[in-house]
Parts: structure tokens; C-alpha cells; sequence
């Protein structure tokens, strides 16, 4: 087949010592930056970019790519170990990762975000060169309407992950919009919430935001409450992942490529979402729900998964078309024209040959990282028995470093500060983390969608569902939204069995999970709404109850960040 | 007397629907000012979304303070090297917070390398470590290391501060 | 442990720091005379600030000026650093507060003086020191080749009908360029500004989508980005907006099909207000020389850029001229 030829002689040429050093390189630099939060792999390439013109063409290429690669894999490490999400796509990875660290997994939860990501971006390859374009027909078909009903489907997520005091989800939600709202309108070009401060006005960057509230932070609270009493060790554990970990991760790897590959090739997709929604999901279908909250492997292999595909997804209508789906993407386009090379759909055409050994390195980069990174994972491991001064002042050292050299204005850094106070407050009473950055990358983007649809159709609603695709996802939303209600009816013909009629509705409940299994006290005390996302009706039942509420929570889905 | 007594326990979790209150007033009175340019094309407008909002923040500060008043808890996060038996430790955060706030305003005229070694020397002393000397060479270290690195590697020139020339 | 990712990055990019300068970080490395006197010495410490992130449209171009001006001796170690926000105009402020500093230069465009007052900015374009002109690429009114408009005729006939059902899309939000632009043909074509329904989209990247899927009623841009697109015939232009026709785009001006504007999107080169005489003669030599030399040809050729090279007062008055003009435009949007 011609397809396989040309990657054949792809191969041939990537792998030349001189160009696998190239992506050696890439790699190693890629996870360096990926690391630290604030760098990515765009602003790198973008600032290799005068270096590299000295280089063959295809060498550069194979380079970024190693990058790009790369900083979807270093993005995990930090996540995991330190909390300190190097990249947006990372943000996910922290929740169940550091907690997986925290408890003395750490090697196996960088393993299957190592394994993961190698999966996922090598099935995510193959799904580029063979599919690219029916893929590109279908990513440039969606409009502003699809996108919306795509983010509507997402904010009904966030509803299954508020924790498990629904009213402190919420305002943490409300918290992370209002974050989200800071900035110029986009449409009417108004300044909002910005205080007249023209620094503001792009608006506050979610992982800054991460970083702030995830590191800063954790290291302020760990600092008011450092336990001062010598610890009995955590054993760092086994260094490979066991047959256990790899049953539990391998659906999840799948899964979350079918979510991360698609969101990479839309243009209005990103890589947040998708480690989102394989979060979300993989919590839904875990035969151990219980330890979301305590460090899950699938909570960090589904996401990881994810991410690696999106970038993979991100390159097919960047080769086939010319069309950057974001900031690397972009940033390699400009690095195309340096070359004096025209991006576009006639690229796979002119430029064959550089463009199959560009995929051939993808794949090569891929696996060096797989290689460099799996052995090294019980070493970063050992990271986190460092004395804890050293390795919390190491966490706020970098988050410093990375937010700074963003812009080099000091001013990133005070509101890591404001920020990190804010997280501190969070953790102090008990505000779940991810409502809150979810609703900074949900909230500008739903508005963004609506409002672009509006104005599409001219004001006209019903342009909301123009689109196919549309249509699709809002049946999907509704489907989701009554099934609960349809499963309660559906029980409640059946013969009743005692009380426990009441406490199965929830149960099915898809958003409200974790809230699910202490409704079966429910019937006991009074006839409170069954809907699992009521606000707080128990409260009316007085002091004690409510902590008895707040107890049985403990451990249980309060999303820890 | 029982409700005062629980009034008064809850009141620093009070702090926190206020904030959500403040937060949300500020967003709908910032949103107050807006000029909607295009009503027929953008029907939804700048205002719309500030306005839910705002809503949304205040209606969660009442309900908040009400759940607090009636001896509802938000669960302080636990963790491998948290002690919550003991209230907050002022004594390490501020010191912490101080060293932050001294790299903030050091970076720019004293140099990354300075500012860098202050903030990272200041957080181990305040997160209890006493080996002063060895602290400070790490420091340096890392705060030197990551200039060049960042320089040499990526073109970004972190500032130099005092020790402009020297470096 | 920490130090060891570090110290990995450090020896990685000594390797690359082989083709990058030498281990002095700091500090003046040139020993050549200072700018102010014979303006044929090649320039030491300039320094060259891109009001956006790396990789952007006045990024590239810095970085390409300040290339051609090392390779052809005319500077010495010009430095190219970023200074991003607020579409511009944090690097406008920045370089209206260093009066009289000499060796700094900002390069900008057509986008910063609409983001000046979209930004309600307090400095403004034309306190700086006007330097030159470098490059414009004039805009395209592009459709998508499913579109029903065969002509730019079809297309205004539709749009004056009825303007809230034709959409327009842009790059940039408003203020910027590609707003600057149908707002503009709106005018020459008779249709209030206030009624066009214009969609901003983030930068090109995000409009080939909305454009190639015929989302829109129409796009105002670049067409440099899309050429390729152009070619392949995914997109359709149907006129330019320069004074002549495009090179490689079969397409009508603007003019040639009666309708009287002439819109170009440009970059420039600005210097701090204040500076002595001797300093900005002798830039403005030395941006002289960078055009006329052979690497700056080659650069225009292999970028696509067109050569619109004009210095000093010419710039001045031209940097006036576009302030008034977009100035016009939004006040009347109410977005001044």
C-alpha cells in the first residue's frame, strides 16, 4: 500500500543516528519543559526556532516533534510526584496521581501514565496516517453549535465530580467562572473584572491557576500544619506495576485515546476536556469507586491516555490541512514557513518526504520516551522521600520559575500568591478543587460557543441545533439527564423490597455517584428529595446530623486536589 | 445558648461565604458597567454570563452561611504530612509566605539569582530545616543553575539584577 | 534530584548553545562604538521587543530583522526579547516609559493601535519615535468553495440586503485588523458599522475551520496564511484589499471592482519618545541598510512578506494617519 511504503522509507529516514539524536534531544528537552509549569512545548519551539534553521528541515521536524511529545510526558511527572501540573492537559493527572504518590505508588502511577501515553500516542499515530483525511472532513464540519453542546455535555459532568458536599462544589464551581470571567470580552472587546489593570486583560492562565492553588497551596497548608513528629515511612513501594495495576489500566488506556484523539483534531477541542471527561468516566465505570479520592490507577491512566492522543489528534489537521488546533500546532506551522516550506493541504504532496518522517519520528519519540521514561520512574519516584523543607521549597522554587519566565513580570507571581492563599483557604474548609478549574477552562469557552452561535444564525436559537453533530450530543445530554429519573420509574413498578426502593434511585444516579451511597441513611431519618443533587436539605436536620454527614464523606469522592 | 455557642464555632468557615459573597457582588457590580454594542447579532451580550455568575456566588454565600450557622463543616484536606490536631501553624506560613513575597520583590532588581536563592533558602529555614550553610549552597546552586540553564537552553534571559556583568 | 533535571537541561542545551552565543549572559559583549555619532558602525545593545508570545506574526518578523541585521554586520548581538499582553499594548507602555533610551525598539502593527484604544490604553502610538515601515500584507475577502457568492458583486448585494444575515469572520477580535477591515468595506459600501455581524475568532488558526466549513457568510484577513488553502481551492477570494492585485491569488482589487478602499495590514518599527537625533538617524540608517541588503530580499521572498518600506517622517505621518483611521472606526462602534 502506498500509505505503508512511504512510511517505510519515513522510517528509513528518521532513523538515521544523526536524526535520532535529533529526537533524542527533543524528547529529553520536551520532558524537561513539560515539567515546569508555566513553559510549554509551543513557547520552546517557538524560542528554538531561530536556532533551528541551521538544521535540515527534517531534523528540526523530528526535533519538535520530540518536543511535543516530550512535554505531554514531563506535564505527568510533575503532576504526579509534586502536584505541580506542567501543562493544562496535566491538571487531570494530578488529582488521582498525587494522591497515588501520597500513598507510595508513585512509581506505578507514573508507570501507566508512562505505558498510557505511549499506547495512546503510537495508536494515535497510526489513527493520523491512516485516517487523516476523513478525520480532517469531519473536525472542519463542526461549527460553533457542535462545540457548545460539547461543553454543555461537559459542565453536566462536572455535576459528578462536586464532591461530596454539592453546595461547596458549587460555590467552588462559582469560584472558577468568576476566575474564568477575568479578562477582555471577547466579542465586544469590554474589559471585565480587571481592575484597570492592563495585565489582566488576557484574562488569568489555567495552569498558573493550577499551580497556584494545587502547589502553592498544598506547600502553604502543608507548611501550617507540617507534622513535626518523625513519620513512620512510606514504603515507596514496588517499582513496576503489577498485574493488578496493569488489569485495571489497559481499558482505560484505550478509552481514553477514543476521547483525547477526536478533542485533539477539532479546532475548538483542546486536550483539557478530554482528560476531563476520562476522568469523569473512568470514576463512573471503576469497579473500585471508593478510592477515587485516594490515588485510583484508572484516574491517572485514562487521562494520561488522553492527553497523549489529543496531541496526536492535534497534528492530523495541522499535516493534512494546515490547520493548527493549538499553540505547538500552530508554532510548527510558522516553523514550516521559516523553511520556506508552505503548509496546507497540499503539503503531504510537495513535502512527502519530510512529512512521513516526521510521522516515523512521532513514532520513534514515542517510544525513546516510553524507554527513558518507564526505567527512570522508581528514581523520580525516590523524589518524594527527600526531608519535606527541601521538597516543598522545591515545589514553590519551580512553580516560581515556570509562572515567571512565561512573561518575566513579576506580577505572574503575586497572583500565584493570591491564588495559592486561595487554595489554601480551600483546603482549610473543605472546597473541592476541581469544580473550580473546571469551571476556569468551561466557563470562556461555553460563552465563547454560545455567543458565536448566536451570532452565527443571526440571533436565531434554533441555529443551537443546526448542525448534526449538535443534535448528537444533546440527545446524549438528555439521555443522561433522565436516565436516573427513567431507572426510579423503572424500579418502582417492580415489587418493592423494604426501604430499600428509596435508596436505589440515586444509586443509578450517573452524575451524583459518590453522593449516592450515603443516601441509603436517608429513609431513615425523613423523607428528604431523593435527587441526589439537591443543595443541602439535610442541613435542616440540626448540628449533629450534619456532621454525622460530613463524617461518612470523609474519605469518600471529596475531590482532594 | 447552644446556637450562639455553635455560631461561634462556625464563624471562621463564615469567612468563606463571605468571600463567596464579596466575590459575587463585585463580579455584578463590574458587570453593571458593560456596554452591550451588539444586541441584535449577540443577543447573549458581555453581561449575561457575569450576571449567572454573580447570582450563583451569592446564592451559594447564603446558603453556605446558613449550612455553617446550622453546624454543617467543610472537611479540612488530610494528608501523609498534615497534623490537623493542632490549629493552623502561623509560625511556618508567614515565614513561608515572607519568603515568597521577598522573591517577588527582589526578582527584578536584585537578579533571579539573588531573589532565587533568598526564596528558596527562606522556605526550607521556615519549613523547619536548620542546616544553614549547606540550605544556602543549595540554594545558590539551584538559583545559579536554572539561569544559565534557562538562558543557555531556551534564550530566556532571566534578569540579572545586581549581578548584571557578572554573570 | 531536582538538580539533576536541571543539570540534564543545562548539558543538552550546551550542545545547542554550540550555534547560540557564549556563556556571557549578561553583560555588553560588543566593542565596537557606541550609536550616537557615525551612524556606519554597526549598532551595539539593540535590543528588539515583541509586544506578543513567541511564534506570532511580530515575533517572526523581529526575529528575522534581527537576524538579517547580524548576519549582514549591521548590529552586534541584537537581542529579541517578548513582551506579551493586552494584544500589545503592555509592550506599548513599557516602551513609552523608557524615554530616551536609545538602544530599545519595539516592533508592532496595524493590530497595537486598535488594541490601544480597545485596551483603553493610556499610551498611545503616536508618542513613540516612528522608525519604519517594514512589511504589509493587504487583506482578502474570502469565502469557502461551497459558498453561494461567486463575486464580490453577489456577496455585497447579499450583505447590503440584509447585514445581520451575512457573518463576517476575522482573526482578531475587535480593534484588531481583520475587524478593522469589513468594518471599513461596510463604510465604502454603504452599510452601518453597528449593523455588521461580525464573529471574531483567535488568530487564523481558528478561522480556516469556520471559513473552510462555510460557517460564515464571509472571512476578512490575511490571505498569506491560507495560500496554500488558496491553491488548493478550499478557499475562494473573492477581492483584495491592496492597491494591486495579490501575487498567485486570481482575485480583483478592491478597486477594480468599484469599490474605493484600500486596507493593508502592516508592521513597523518604533523607538522610545525622547531620544536624541543622533539615535534615531542613525537606526533609521541602519534599518536603510538592513532593506537594501540581499539577506532582507531572500527573507521577503522566502516569508511571503511584501516590501512596503517607508522611514522617518513619511512613517510618522502614515502611523497618524492609521491611528485617525481606526480611531473612526470604533468610536463610531462605541468601543473607543
Amino acid at each position: 500500500m502506498d500509505v505503508l511504503s512511504s512510511l517505510m522509507d519515513g522510517f528509513a529516514t528518521a532513523l538515521t543516528p544523526m536524526n535520532l539524536l535529533y529526537a533524542l534531544i527533543g524528547v529529553i528537552l520536551g520532558t524537561a519543559v513539560g515539567v515546569l509549569p508555566g513553559i510549554g512545548p509551543a513557547m520552546t519551539v517557538a524560542l528554538l526556532l531561530p536556532v533551528a534553521t541551521v538544521l535540515e528541515p527534517t531534523s528540526a521536524f523530528i526535533m519538535f516533534a520530540g518536543i511535543y511529545y516530550g512535554g505531554m510526558f514531563g506535564g505527568s511527572t510533575t503532576s504526579i510526584l509534586l502536584n505541580t501540573p506542567g501543562e493544562s492537559s496535566s491538571v487531570i493527572t494530578a488529582i488521582e496521581g498525587n494522591l497515588m504518590a501520597k500513598a507510595g505508588k508513585a512509581a506505578q502511577a507514573l508507570a501507566t501514565a508512562a505505558i498510557g501515553s505511549f499506547v495512546a500516542g503510537a495508536i494515535g499515530t497510526s489513527l493520523l496516517v491512516v485516517f487523516a483525511p476523513i478525520v480532517v472532513q469531519f473536525a472542519v464540519s463542526l461549527g460553533a453549535p457542535s462545540y457548545f453542546a460539547i461543553m454543555v455535555l461537559a459542565l453536566l459532568a462536572v455535576t459528578a465530580v462536586l464532591g461530596s458536599s454539592k453546595l461547596r462544589g458549587f460555590a467552588s464551581l462559582g469560584l472558577g467562572l468568576a476566575i474564568g470571567l477575568v479578562g477582555l470580552d471577547f466579542v465586544s472587546g469590554q474589559a471585565r473584572l480587571t481592575f484597570g489593570l492592563p495585565l489582566l486583560s488576557d484574562g488569568l492562565d489555567v495552569v498558573v491557576i493550577a499551580v497556584a492553588i494545587f502547589a502553592v497551596g498544598e506547600a502553604l497548608w502543608v507548611a501550617a500544619h507540617l507534622r513535626r513528629t518523625p513519620l513512620q515511612i512510606i514504603p515507596v513501594g514496588r517499582p513496576w506495576m503489577g498485574k493488578e495495576d496493569w488489569k485495571r489500566s489497559w481499558k482505560p488506556w484505550l478509552r481514553g485515546t477514543a476521547f483525547g484523539f477526536p478533542f485533539g483534531a477539532l479546532p475548538a477541542g483542546g486536550a483539557e476536556i478530554p482528560t476531563f471527561l476520562s476522568y469523569v468516566t473512568e470514576k463512573r465505570l471503576s469497579k473500585h469507586p471508593e478510592e477515587f479520592g485516594k490515588g485510583a490507577i484508572e484516574g491517572v491512566a485514562g487521562p494520561e491516555a488522553a492527553n497523549n492522543a489529543a496531541a496526536a489528534g492535534t497534528l492530523t489537521p495541522m499535516l493534512a490541512l494546515g490547520l493548527p488546533t493549538n499553540a505547538t500546532a500552530a508554532v510548527m506551522l510558522a516553523a514550516f514557513t521559516q523553511f520556506g516550506i508552505q503548509p496546507g493541504p497540499l503539503l503531504f504532496q510537495n513535502e512527502g518526504p519530510l512529512v512521513w518522517a516526521l510521522i516515523a519520528s512521532l513514532f520513534i519519540g514515542n517510544f525513546l520516551l516510553l524507554l527513558v521514561n518507564l526505567p527512570l520512574a522508581p528514581v523520580w519516584a525516590k523524589l518524594l522521600q527527600l526531608p519535606r523543607p527541601y521538597l516543598y521549597a522545591g515545589i514553590l522554587f519551580f512553580a516560581t520559575l515556570g509562572a515567571y519566565s512565561v512573561n518575566l513580570q513579576a506580577f505572574d507571581l503575586m497572583l500565584l500568591l493570591v491564588l495559592g492563599a486561595l487554595g489554601f483557604m480551600m483546603r482549610r474548609y473543605g472546597l473541592p478543587v476541581l469544580p473550580l478549574i473546571l469551571g476556569v477552562i468551561l466557563g470562556p469557552r461555553l460563552e465563547k460557543q454560545l455567543r458565536q452561535a448566536l451570532q452565527l444564525s443571526a440571533g436565531d436559537v434554533s441555529g443551537l441545533w443546526s448542525e448534526p453533530i449538535a443534535v448528537v450530543v444533546y440527545v446524549i445530554v438528555a439521555l443522561v439527564l433522565l436516565w436516573p429519573l427513567a431507572a426510579r420509574l423503572w424500579r418502582a413498578r417492580r415489587p418493592r423490597t423494604g426501604g430499600l426502593v428509596v435508596a436505589d434511585g440515586p444509586a443509578v444516579d450517573g452524575p451524583a455517584g459518590p453522593a449516592a451511597a450515603p443516601s441509603v441513611e436517608a429513609p431513615a431519618v425523613e423523607g428528604r428529595p431523593v435527587d441526589g443533587s439537591a443543595a443541602e436539605a439535610p442541613a435542616d436536620r440540626g448540628p449533629d446530623a450534619g456532621r454525622h454527614r460530613a463524617d461518612a464523606h470523609a474519605n469518600h469522592g471529596q475531590e482532594k486536589s | 445558648m447552644t446556637s450562639l455557642a455553635s455560631r461561634l464555632k462556625g464563624r471562621s468557615e463564615l469567612g468563606v461565604a463571605a468571600l463567596l459573597g464579596a466575590v459575587g457582588a463585585l463580579v455584578l457590580i463590574d458587570a453593571a458597567r458593560l456596554v452591550v454594542p451588539y444586541s441584535q447579532s449577540d443577543p447573549v451580550g458581555p453581561k449575561t454570563l457575569p450576571i449567572i455568575v454573580g447570582g450563583l456566588l451569592l446564592v451559594c454565600a447564603v446558603l453556605l452561611a446558613v449550612n455553617v450557622l446550622r453546624g454543617g463543616r467543610g472537611e479540612a484536606e488530610a494528608g501523609e504530612d498534615v497534623d490537623l490536631t493542632h490549629p493552623s501553624d502561623w509560625k511556618t506560613v508567614l515565614p513561608l509566605a515572607g519568603a515568597f513575597i521577598a522573591n517577588i520583590l527582589l526578582i527584578d532588581w536584585a537578579g533571579w539569582v539573588i531573589s532565587g536563592t533568598v526564596l528558596f533558602w527562606g522556605s526550607v529555614w521556615a519549613l523547619g530545616s536548620r542546616h544553614y550553610v549547606r540550605d544556602g549552597l543549595i540554594s545558590l546552586a539551584l538559583a545559579l543553575l536554572t539561569f544559565y540553564g534557562f538562558y543557555l537552553g531556551l534564550g530566556i534571559a532571566l534578569p540579572a539584577g545586581l549581578l548584571e556583568g557578572i554573570l | 534530584m531536582r538538580g539533576m533535571s536541571a543539570l540534564r537541561v543545562a548539558a543538552v542545551a550546551a550542545g545547542i548553545a554550540l550555534m547560540a552565543s557564549g556563556c556571557g549572559a549578561t553583560g555588553k559583549t560588543a566593542a565596537g562604538p557606541s550609536t550616537s555619532g557615525a551612524s556606519t558602525a554597526p549598532l551595539a545593545g539593540l535590543r528588539i521587543m515583541v509586544p506578543n508570545t513567541p511564534g506570532g506574526g511580530y515575533d517572526t518578523t523581529a526575529r528575522a530583522a534581527a537576524k538579517v541585521l547580524e548576519d549582514e554586520k549591521l548590529a552586534t548581538n541584537p537581542e529579541v526579547f517578548n513582551l506579551a499582553g493586552a494584544g500589545g499594548t503592555v509592550g506599548l507602555a513599557r516602551i513609552v516609559n523608557e524615554k530616551g533610551n536609545g538602544d530599545l525598539a519595539m516592533l508592532m502593527g496595524l493590530g497595537v493601535v486598535g488594541a490601544s484604544y480597545t485596551n483603553k490604553s493610556e499610551s498611545k502610538l503616536t508618542d513613540t519615535t516612528p522608525l519604519a515601515r517594514l512589511i504589509e500584507e493587504p487583506g482578502a475577502i474570502m469565502v469557502s468553495k461551497d459558498s453561494p457568492y461567486k463575486t464580490i458583486d453577489d456577496l455585497v448585494t447579499a450583505w447590503k440586503k440584509d447585514p445581520s444575515k451575512v457573518s463576517v469572520g476575522g482573526g482578531s477580535s475587535a480593534g484588531g485588523p481583520d475587524h478593522l477591515l469589513p468594518m471599513q468595506l461596510a463604510g465604502a459600501v454603504g452599510i452601518d458599522a453597528k449593523k455588521v455581524n461580525f464573529v471574531s475568532y483567535d488568530g487564523g488558526g481558528d478561522l480556516l475551520p469556520a471559513i473552510i466549513g462555510n460557517k460564515l457568510g464571509f472571512a476578512a484577513s490575511g490571505a498569506g496564511e491560507y495560500i496554500q488553502q488558496i491553491k488548493s481551492g478550499d478557499i475562494r477570494v473573492l477581492a483584495t484589499s491592496g492597491e494591486n492585485r495579490l501575487e498567485g491569488v486570481d482575485a480583483p482589487t478592491l478597486k477594480e471592482s468599484k469599490i474605493d478602499l484600500v486596507f493593508s495590514n502592516w508592521r513597523g518599527i518604533v523607538a522610545p519618545p525622547g531620544i536624541s537625533d543622533a539615535d534615531r538617524d542613525a537606526l533609521i540608517a541602519t534599518l536603510e541598510k538592513m532593506h537594501e541588503s540581499a539577506s532582507w530580499k531572500e527573507t521577503l521572498k522566502t516569508r511571503g512578506w511584501t516590501d512596503a518600506f517607508v522611514t522617518g517622517d513619511e512613517f510618522k505621518s502614515f502611523l497618524t494617519d492609521q491611528d485617525k483611521r481606526v480611531a473612526d472606526v470604533l468610536t463610531k462602534l462605541g468601543l473607543a
